[in-house]
């Protein structure tokens, strides 16, 4: 017996071609939303993983080094500024201070051999760290000894060591790997970590750029209770040759660019949104006079107009699903091979987890075939309401 | 209790700025079971007269009462309920859908039924049917491959589906040659005779009128008893 559904199908496959460019219109819209959803998500995702987990309440950088250290942080490029040292004992004394760690970023491990991938090397204070030490995976069983290193976890997958130990050159320097981080999420992914102490015998070598006496930011935490934009303030107040980025501000200028980027997609998706609604309205509207002789039929017949909507919504329902699912898998496609040549997304850590992922293609899901059904609304609507005399008098 | 009653049931159409009176205080009485022909020239108001009865159009004024009760009081729904499961139209062409079988087309109108049984049989029901109007063989034809007549006869099987107490049929043979359009006219007299349907036949044809019941003629929208 011919169902209301059974009866939507064969009404789908009525005429192939009008119902796959709806389709298509569909799928691209939602492509390009998965698509766009997916960037936003993944840029703004990994900055917010990049502050939550940095364990600190301020990075204090040189002045005018807020971007490179940014950088660092969120887009794993490897750069290098250097300060005064002695400005920790004049952070450690604002009032606010709880405690204060140092670090110092090497340029690139310039002479290992051709096959491992560039990275940076972070030199630590073992003795203060509250940043490197909390990722290790294993607890180190002692403190790192001079020619010992820890690596992030990229760094770590790119040198093929996983956990064993192996040695590597840093800088004409022997280094054993001792240790390897948990994923952050941040730049410190792709970085090797060495002591303080280690980083004397680079700096006397003298082949990396920096000098004794320097290092390349600080991080500190706020006694429980202040506010840390008071003491980033208070600090940039009385400390000229600072930068000094509250966490909540991580990636503030990455974001702005982010939100014009957004917002730029938005644009897009809604002038796309609207393409598409009067698409399927125009398509609807043909098909809605095609069929009126139909209708009128199925309503002498005993149709009732929750029957006639339902018939239409089918239809409409299985053309926007077919169409929004074809949408995501081309998105994310999009999303997973394109966006590697977007440069902020090339060098963002974080990629989407599976949740998110399955959010944006709900979310896109959702959003294509809401758009195909309230297209269609409007003439469905008129349709129902035709009264079945109509029939007759068309005869 | 009479089945049909039109109680001086008028109805008007405004085309442009004129209003023209399809149908003009007209009464009729129609008992349960018996076969009623209504006669008159094209434009007479006789499929206007019909579609008031069927609940398609509402009249200007008067009543239509089916069984006792003013079907224009009802909601919309009980309307399409009651041309569902009480009435059996048939249209003055076939009207059946392209893009279903000739089974399919006779089993649509139990798709819109609010209580359907789990298993009616409404597929041997359909064959039958299909059967008894001489289109055995082409039970899974679509209308584009039947002719004209066998569309036509496809759509009085149709009617005939949900067992209706009423047949409205307007001009139901009216592109069937002779010998086909005998054997509908027995076709509708055994299904009067043997289930008690009531039949209201709308035609131009004075032989087939001659075997009903009951004959009325129309003109200008006057109903009168011959």
């Amino acid at each position: 017996m011919p169902t209301l559904f059974s009866f939507a199908f064969k009404n789908i496959k009525r005429k192939p071609l009008r119902t796959g460019i709806l389709m298509f219109a569909i799928a691209l819209l939602v492509s390009a939303l998965v698509f766009s959803l997916s960037f936003v998500q993944r840029v703004n995702g990994s900055i917010n993983k990049a502050s939550e987990r940095l364990g600190a309440d301020l990075l204090i950088v040189p002045t005018n080094a807020r971007g490179a250290a940014e950088e660092v942080l969120l887009e794993n490029k490897i750069k290098s500024f250097y300060m005064d040292a002695r400005l920790i004992d004049r952070i450690k004394v604002v009032e606010g201070i709880d405690k204060v760690t140092e670090q110092i970023y090497l340029v690139t491990m310039s002479t290992m051999c051709c096959s491992v991938p560039e990275a940076m090397v972070i030199a630590f204070n073992q003795d203060t760290d509250f940043i490197i030490t909390p990722w290790l995976r294993e607890k180190l069983k002692h403190r790192l000894e001079k020619g010992e290193a820890v690596a992030g976890t990229e760094s770590s997958f790119n040198i093929r060591l996983g956990l064993v130990e192996v040695d590597s050159m840093l800088f004409g320097n022997v280094f054993r790997i001792v240790g390897t981080m948990d994923p952050t999420g941040t730049g410190l992914d792709n970085a090797v970590f060495i002591t303080l102490e280690n980083m004397e015998r680079i700096v006397k070598s003298g082949k990396a750029k920096v000098k004794p006496g320097e290092i390349s930011v600080i991080f500190a935490k706020v006694k429980p209770g202040i506010d840390p934009s008071a003491v980033a303030m208070r600090i940039e107040n009385s400390i000229i040759d600072v930068d000094v980025m509250a966490r909540k501000d991580i990636g503030k200028n990455i974001l702005s660019t982010l939100g014009d980027m957004s917002r730029i997609f938005m644009m897009t998706i809604v002038l796309a949104s609207v393409m598409a609604f009067f698409l399927v309205w125009a398509i609807f509207t043909a098909i809605a006079n095609e069929r009126s002789k139909e209708v009128g039929i199925m309503r002498a017949l005993g149709a009732k107009e929750q029957h006639i909507l339902r018939i239409f919504l089918i239809e409409v329902l299985v053309i926007g699903c077919a169409g929004s699912i074809l949408g995501i898998v081309a998105g994310t496609a999009l999303s997973t091979l394109v966006a590697t040549t977007f440069s902020i997304v090339k060098q963002l850590s974080t990629d989407l987890s599976f949740l998110e992922r399955s959010a944006i293609a709900v979310v896109s899901f959702l959003g294509g075939t809401a758009i195909c059904v309230f297209g269609a609304l409007g003439p469905i609507q008129r349709l129902k309401k035709m009264e079945p005399l109509m029939v007759i008098k068309v005869e | 209790m009479s089945q049909v009653v039109i109680d001086v049931v008028s109805k008007d159409y405004r085309v442009a700025n004129e209003t023209i009176a399809a149908v003009r205080n007209a009464s009729l009485i129609v008992e349960r079971s018996k076969f009623v022909s209504i006669v008159g020239h094209s434009g007479s108001g006789k499929t206007t007269l019909l579609s008031l009865i069927g609940g398609m159009v509402s009249p200007t004024s008067g009543r239509v009462l089916f069984n006792g009760e003013d079907i224009y009081t009802w909601t919309s729904d009980r309307l399409s309920e009651y041309r569902c499961e009480k009435i059996g139209f048939m249209f003055q062409s076939a009207s059946l859908l392209p893009i279903l079988t000739a089974k399919e087309n006779l089993m649509l109108p139990v798709a819109f039924r609010s209580q359907r049984t789990p298993d009616g049989g409404h597929e041997q029901k359909a064959e039958d049917l299909l059967h008894s109007v001489g289109l055995s063989d082409k039970i899974n034809a679509y209308p584009a491959q039947l002719s004209g007549g066998q569309q036509r006869r496809v759509a009085i099987a149709r009617a005939f589906m949900n067992d209706p107490e009423l047949i409205l049929a307007d001009e139901p043979t009216g592109d069937l040659d002779e010998e086909t359009e005998n054997e509908m006219m027995q076709f509708f007299l055994r299904m009067n005779k043997e289930h008690g349907t009531t039949v209201i036949m709308v035609t131009h044809n004075s032989d087939l009128a001659r075997q009903t019941q009951q004959h009325f003629r129309m003109d200008r929208g006057v109903i009168s008893h011959v």
